[in-house]
């Protein structure tokens, strides 16, 4: 039963509306018995909201489709799976390891081969073109002992073949029959290409003329033999073998050129002392 | 964490025009609900989305008739972990763009009620826009929030004298 205590309680369930019919009827018969009661309720209405005209946007997205649910044939979907062509492993058997090792040896011995060959017949060229270079000074021994000549790139051979025939031709030669004459014409070379050092750092030339005045009737016969000495008159560069930082380059490595050849020059004479011992 | 209402029962799948159907009567009223406590847009739209993806999937569980409920049911819990997950339990200022909506009184009196809404508890103002909104009745508003019939009355008695007093108040102001 409504009363003073419990009003509120009812007034709210009133407008819940969870009042029935019964209960409803009872609350408004008991508003009319005092106006302050009435104010009650009023005032319990205006707690109750009312719904605002609000509207989702992008409902479309809720929305079911039969499209939603297509679904591909099963044929037509195995048509569209990718077939992958089948691997091919190589299986390394020992027998196929072994040979593969030795082949792989093989190719590297020859590579190194190969480089060694190469490299020694640089060596062997550089070593030969010096002991051409060296080998008529050394027979002359004339010559000053560290100047080496050899011909500037302009000269060819040709050339000095022909200067070589006119030396012979007009007597213009370097005889010598005994050991006076050879000094006297190891003093004229030498002090001439001396002369042309001192005058020219680059170029040194030789040239040897005599009449035939200046050579004695005795030493006439001798020279014929001789006359294969022939001294080329041409054009020398000057190569000093005593520069201390000429370096020879192997590859990447860069080796004292006077050290290695000392090197080599020692191994070479253990060399030989074997094979002399054996 | 989502509890499977008690509603759910075996039954002839949802179809695609029924489903479609729930969208067009329901789809307004679970946004509207949850966009008034968690005053996000994006994050109302989410849940929307999501409540009725977890109908179709459970279609063939859920009886045409209580999609509505499940839908309400599935959106608040939904806004329930989100509001936990952000911390956004204080909510403020949800009402305003729809003041106009609350028809009584003066001005005045609509704006103090709007914050005496706001200054709820999420479970109140839910209670309250469940209630007032959607017309459910204390079973179903049960239902939907895991509370007992009791429980729902207490609470919205509860929320319902605190914006009492807070009018009572404005208006002895006034006067």
């Amino acid at each position: 039963m409504i009363n003073e205590n419990n009003y509120e309680t009812y007034f709210m369930s009133f407008i819940d509306n969870e009042l029935n019919a019964a209960e409803r009827a009872a609350v408004e018969a008991f508003v009319l018995t005092e106006p302050k009661y009435a104010a009650a309720l009023a005032l319990f209405e205006k707690t109750k909201l009312h719904a605002p005209n609000i509207e989702m946007e992008d409902k479309i997205f809720l929305y079911r489709f039969p499209e939603m649910d297509a679904k591909l044939d099963g044929d037509f979907k195995k048509s569209l799976y990718r077939k992958q062509a089948p691997v091919r492993k190589i299986i390394f058997t020992p027998n196929l390891m072994r040979a593969s090792f030795a082949i792989a040896a093989m190719l590297i011995l020859l590579i190194g081969l190969q480089l060694f060959k190469s490299e020694s017949n640089v060596s062997e060229s550089n070593i030969v073109e010096s002991y051409i270079v060296e080998t008529p000074l050394k027979d002359k021994t004339t010559v000053a002992s560290t100047n080496i000549l050899i011909p500037t790139e302009n000269q060819t051979l040709a050339n000095v073949a022909l200067t070589t025939k006119a030396i012979a031709k007009n007597k213009t030669i370097l005889a010598s029959t005994n050991n006076t004459s050879n000094s006297i014409n190891t003093n004229i070379v030498s002090s001439s290409s001396s002369q042309a050092i001192g005058e020219n750092n680059s170029q040194n030339i030789v040239v040897a003329k005599f009449n035939e005045a200046q050579i004695s009737s005795s030493s006439m016969e001798t020279m014929a033999t001789e006359e294969e000495k022939t001294i080329l008159t041409t054009n020398y560069k000057e190569i000093d073998t005593e520069e201390e930082d000429r370096t020879i380059n192997i590859g990447i490595l860069e080796i004292d050129a006077a050290a290695f050849r000392g090197i080599t020059r020692k191994f070479s004479a253990l060399l030989k002392r074997n094979k002399i011992e054996k | 964490m989502l509890i499977e209402p008690s509603f759910i029962h075996d039954q002839l799948s949802m179809t695609d025009l029924e489903f479609n159907i729930c969208v067009d009567d329901y789809s307004d009223g679970v946004y509207r609900f949850i966009l008034k406590i968690s005053k996000n847009k994006e994050d109302t739209r989410d849940i929307v989305q999501t409540a009725f993806e977890k109908l179709w999937v459970n279609r063939e569980k859920v009886k045409t008739l209580k999609a509505k409920s499940y839908l309400f049911t599935v959106a608040y819990h939904l806004m329930i972990d989100q509001l936990r997950k952000e911390s956004k339990i204080i909510m403020t200022d949800s009402f305003d763009e729809n003041a106009n909506a609350i028809t009584q009184g003066s001005s005045e009196l609509k704006q103090l009620l709007l914050e005496a809404i706001n200054n709820l508890n999420p479970t109140q103002k839910s209670l309250i826009l469940l209630k007032d909104y959607e017309g459910y009745s204390y079973q179903e508003i049960g239902e939907i929030m895991q509370l007992s019939e009791s429980q729902v009355k207490v609470y919205l008695h509860r929320a319902r004298l605190i914006l009492k007093n807070k009018l009572t108040h404005l208006e002895k102001m006034s006067a």
